[in-house]
């Protein structure tokens, strides 16, 4: 460890450069800007990026797509947080708790506290990186395709189990997410599957275009119903609001842990940031004390978990990517695809080839998320002058974005028409009273933990005793059913009053 | 209006052909244990299955629901309002492309309010396409639809 | 420019070229033009695609800019079928493999290789058989050995893609039956050898170089007819051509190689065609590229016109019987 710091101040010395931090701007702010628009992501902006990386030093190219990754992953929630609609896959849960408290007419106070935990959260996930790199590198190795599948089932325990809507609905709402994910190529048997006589699905339903649709036009269609809707937000911009929202940060200290946990061990293992942060969100709300407001009406804790959670993931998701040759996410495969490209070969051996180059980027992760969240809470009044546009001009214009967002994700007309159709459905759901959470976990995790489930089955010659052939794999899957069955129990036990006036709409 | 009872009704029976149409296509992927494990329309048949299944449970329990208002006529004339353009704006995107749509769209929504300006309007309806230019076609380089009409005349 | 110069320009162009192709590249991209890598990011597909994308840029070869987009849904059918929709359009070139032809013999794919115009197969991608470093097989004759039980795990990229092939036709030559595991990458595979969830791989020599320098697997024998070119040591003691060959150890595999192909949407003129066929026979003569088939492993090939179409004939002829042994062919 003495070692690990001392390559740390090394790093330092390389990553705090006039040059470097003027990269590290220019990339915080495209990140910022792709994040806010949705169908753009992180992964779009890096690999544009690329090409002009190829005449820097590598350590100055990493410098400037981890910067624009950082900033993507903050611009995420901000179209989460104000208008439904989340410009990343992973900031689908800070949608939840960040959307109403921004109709609430706290915009601000919204978006500094997710900015506030996405911080905290990163920082840990460098920290971990930092400390026990070859340690979790080791560890992550111990995950196969029965282990997949434990983390998955875990990650779907821990949100599903939840109560409050009928459960008929939420399987309905479960298994037509599955469905949706097993569109297009299968893996395992490499057949063309639910394409329902339309060849251009082969490619599979990309989830940016289901939650465009789902959550941002559906949400349209709810708002412009019950005619105007946000709260006024006052003209003044308050600094001090944003100064005191994350001055009281630390009173949601344990949650905030406790996510950076949850997004760190999902970073490394398969689950990915968007599973984690919905893991996260999830058990929050069961660790919520009783009596206090439900989650899903604007509880700074419906922010915090999935904010955090979402950024530690992202930071240790680059973790198996460096040590191992794996991405974590989509964006860490591009930035995969820059070091083979710069000359450097991922694996085991780049800590100790490329000293340099990897200590330099662990501590420009440390620096730039700095400056990504400054920069980023810079942006917060003008983010929040946008709630004070009226509706009757937003509307269209959320509707132009969205469907630009949709179009964009793979430059086909048909996924615009999709995401109006999942508009439709999400309507009608909300309206019925289907919850959409399930179904989008399920679009994102359902064909990987199919894929793991199935090649486990191929590896056991088809006995289902690989799920308890090692501690890791039976803890997991004992874990996932305990989050399934304990709260039943509990309901059992100590049967809970029905307090209508609380229970929040569920989502 | 519209009754919580045609709501749950209509969505329950949607979310009961879809999962038809999922069981219905498994089929053709092969159901069981085959040469390569799980065969590909198993997990397809299972969640096809409970998604039919649980949409006729609810297809009752909603033909049940007591007669709840859930859209009032002014709601539903409202979401009607927001609804309608948007669906012609999507279908006149393949024609006109996303730019001139969006301009269209934009005026004619906006306009339709009489609440702004006329030159309030046109400025927005030009500014929406234009950012969407600068920002999508010439910095991130991503061509958004020039539409055909646009295309023939050589744009 | 005017024509005059354009046609001086040209013809030094083409007497520069091979005979084989006919000096008509009058024609020259009058748009941005987007690669498509029919991969997701950070495969093998996608990195061809950016590093052609690099050259090109870096030496002006083209100037419209390139933009590369990743269309890897559906095992890259994606890619192809966006190709096949885009027919007549110029401004787009799709990066691939040889799952351009393979892919609709064993799948209901919307699209065949003959809706696209082949430009060039620009690489040739060797596989190798990859063990865990502590594993009891030295040879491939210990690994076959031990695959007579019937337990070995082979991981792969895809199913019925490449890997799959080259898996069955290991059994059918060396009479073994071997669990084959798909995954979605070749990189996916490497990683589950390192954790030694499966037994090997038959990973491209760049999927899996990382691991092998990192000391978590190594290859035991490489499918080609000669042992590769490529003298630089990966690890203290051994390199690429220290690898022996299949055929060597007694494994009658003589030569197994995925082309990198590049096409161009159907209906372009011949003129368009020779553009990009010039455009990449210049990025073919750069220092980066020699660096890049290096740093790969690959085995540089560069086929254009009858030459690449004799190729695919021979390649499907060849995977059709395969494939029909298996009872793969789409109905």
């Amino acid at each position: 460890m003495e070692s690990n710091i001392e390559s740390l101040m090394h790093g330092f010395g390389i990553a705090i450069t006039m040059q470097h931090i003027l990269l590290m701007m220019i990339g915080v702010l495209l990140g910022i800007l792709v994040g806010v628009l949705p169908g753009l992501g992180a992964p779009n902006g890096v690999s544009l990026l690329l090409p002009l990386t190829f005449g820097m030093q590598p350590v100055s190219a990493i410098i400037l797509l981890s910067s624009m990754y950082w900033g993507a992953l903050f611009g995420g929630s901000v179209t989460s947080i104000l208008f439904n609609i989340p410009g990343e896959p992973s900031s689908v849960a800070t949608t939840f708790d960040g959307y109403p408290m921004a109709r609430d007419g706290r915009p601000s106070t919204a978006l500094a506290t997710a900015f506030g935990s996405a911080a905290f959260g990163a920082l840990v996930g460098v920290v971990l990186i930092t400390l026990v790199a070859s340690w979790v590198a080791q560890f992550a190795l111990r995950f196969g395709p029965p282990e997949y599948f434990a983390v998955y089932f875990l990650a779907f325990a821990s949100f599903v189990g939840m109560g409050g809507t009928p459960p008929i609905k939420t399987l309905v709402a479960l298994s037509i997410g599955f469905a949706i994910a097993a569109i297009g190529i299968d893996t395992v048997s490499g057949s063309v599957r639910l394409t329902f006589g339309v060849p251009e699905l082969v490619k599979g339903v990309d989830f940016v275009v289901a939650v465009m649709g789902l959550f941002g036009i559906g949400e349209l269609l709810l708002a412009v119903e019950e005619e105007m809707h946000a709260k006024a937000v006052s003209s003044k911009i308050d600094w001090r609001e944003v100064l005191r929202t994350i001055a009281g940060l630390p009173r949601y200290g344990w949650t905030l842990l406790r996510s950076a946990a949850i997004g760190c061990w999902m970073g490394i293992t398969p689950g990915g940031p968007t599973a984690a942060s919905f893991m996260s969100y999830g058990i929050a709300k069961r660790f919520a004390k009783k009596g206090s407001r439900p989650f899903g009406t604007g509880v700074p804790e419906g922010i915090v978990a999935p904010e955090a959670a979402d950024h530690s993931a992202g930071t240790s998701a680059l973790l198996p990517m460096l040590s191992l040759g794996i991405p974590g996410s989509a964006t860490a495969a591009v930035m995969m695809g820059g070091l083979m490209i710069w000359g450097l070969n991922p694996g085991p051996m780049l800590f100790v080839d490329q000293r340099d180059f990897v200590w330099g980027l662990i501590a420009s992760m440390y620096v730039s998320n700095i400056v990504a969240v400054v920069l980023v809470l810079l942006t917060v009044p003008v983010f929040a002058a946008l709630m004070r546009i009226p509706f009757f001009i937003i509307a269209p214009l959320i509707f132009i974005i969205c469907t630009v967002g949709a179009y964009s994700v793979s430059n086909s007309y048909l996924d615009v028409v999709l995401m109006f159709g999942f508009g439709i459905i999400g309507y009608l759901f909300k309206k019925a009273a289907y919850p959409l959470a399930p179904l989008v976990l399920a679009i994102v995790i359902g064909d990987k933990a199919e894929d793991a489930f199935r090649q486990a089955m191929l590896m056991s010659k088809g006995s289902l005793g690989i799920f308890f052939s090692s501690p890791l794999v039976t803890c997991l899957i004992l874990g996932g059913f305990a989050f399934l069955v304990v709260p039943q129990l509990m309901k059992l036990v100590r049967p809970r009053r029905a307090r209508p006036g609380l229970e929040a709409t569920e989502v | 209006m519209i009754s919580q009872r045609l709501i749950e009704v209509t969505t329950a029976a949607l979310t009961g052909l879809f999962g038809v149409a999922v069981v219905v296509s498994s089929i053709d992927n092969g159901i069981g244990w085959g040469e390569k494990g799980v065969d590909a329309g198993t997990f397809p048949l299972i969640v096809g299955s409970a998604i039919a299944l649980g949409s006729l449970y609810n297809l009752v329990r909603g033909a049940l629901v007591a007669h709840e208002v859930a859209v009032t006529w002014v709601a539903l004339r409202r979401v009607a309002g927001l609804f309608l353009p948007a669906a012609v704006f999507i279908a006149l995107i393949p024609a006109l492309g996303m730019y001139a749509s969006s301009f269209g769209y934009v005026l004619a929504t906006v306009g339709w309010q009489r609440k702004l300006p006329p030159w309030k309007t046109l400025a927005i309806a030009v500014a929406a396409p234009l950012f969407l230019y600068v920002v999508f076609e010439k910095l991130f380089v991503v061509s958004l639809p020039h539409g055909a009409l646009f295309e023939m005349m050589g744009f | 420019m005017n024509s005059m110069t354009k046609l001086m320009m040209l013809s030094g162009a083409a007497l520069a070229l091979t005979a084989a192709q006919p000096a008509m590249a009058e024609w020259k991209p009058t748009k941005p033009i987007e690669f498509i890598a029919t991969a997701g990011p950070g495969g093998g597909t996608d990195i061809i695609a950016r590093t052609v994308q690099g050259i090109i840029t870096k030496y002006k070869f083209i100037d419209q800019p390139i933009v590369v987009v990743n269309k890897g849904g559906g095992s890259g059918a994606e890619g192809y079928t966006y190709g096949k929709a885009m027919a007549g359009d110029p401004h787009k070139v799709i990066f691939g493999t040889s799952n351009a032809w393979q892919q609709p013999m064993v799948s209901k794919v919307a699209f065949n290789y003959t809706d696209l115009t082949p430009v060039a197969a620009m690489a040739q991608d060797e596989f190798l058989i990859w063990v865990k470093q502590d594993s009891p097989w030295k040879t491939a004759g210990d690994y076959l050995k031990a695959a007579k039980s019937g337990n070995l795990k082979m991981g792969g990229a895809q199913s019925k893609d490449t890997d799959e092939v080259l898996t069955r036709m290991i059994e059918k030559i060396a009479d073994v039956k071997i669990t084959y595991i798909p995954f979605k990458s070749g990189g996916e595979a490497a990683v589950q050898l390192a954790g030694g969830h499966i037994d090997s791989h038959v990973n491209n020599p760049s999927e899996s170089v990382g691991q092998w320098r990192g000391g978590t697997q190594h290859p035991i024998c490489v499918f080609s007819s000669k042992r590769l070119t490529n003298t630089d040591k990966v690890t203290a003691t051994e390199g690429w051509s220290d690898i022996p060959t299949c055929v060597e150890q007694g494994l009658n595999i003589p030569t197994y190689q995925q082309p990198r192909t590049v096409w161009l949407p159907g209906k372009v003129t011949p003129e368009q065609a020779a553009f990009y066929v010039d455009v990449m026979k210049k990025v073919e003569g750069t220092p980066e590229w020699a660096d890049y088939i290096k740093r790969t492993s690959q085995t540089n090939t560069f086929l254009v016109g009858d030459e690449f179409q004799k190729f695919i004939k021979d390649d499907i002829a060849h995977v059709h019987q395969i494939a029909q042994e298996q009872g793969w062919l789409v109905k």
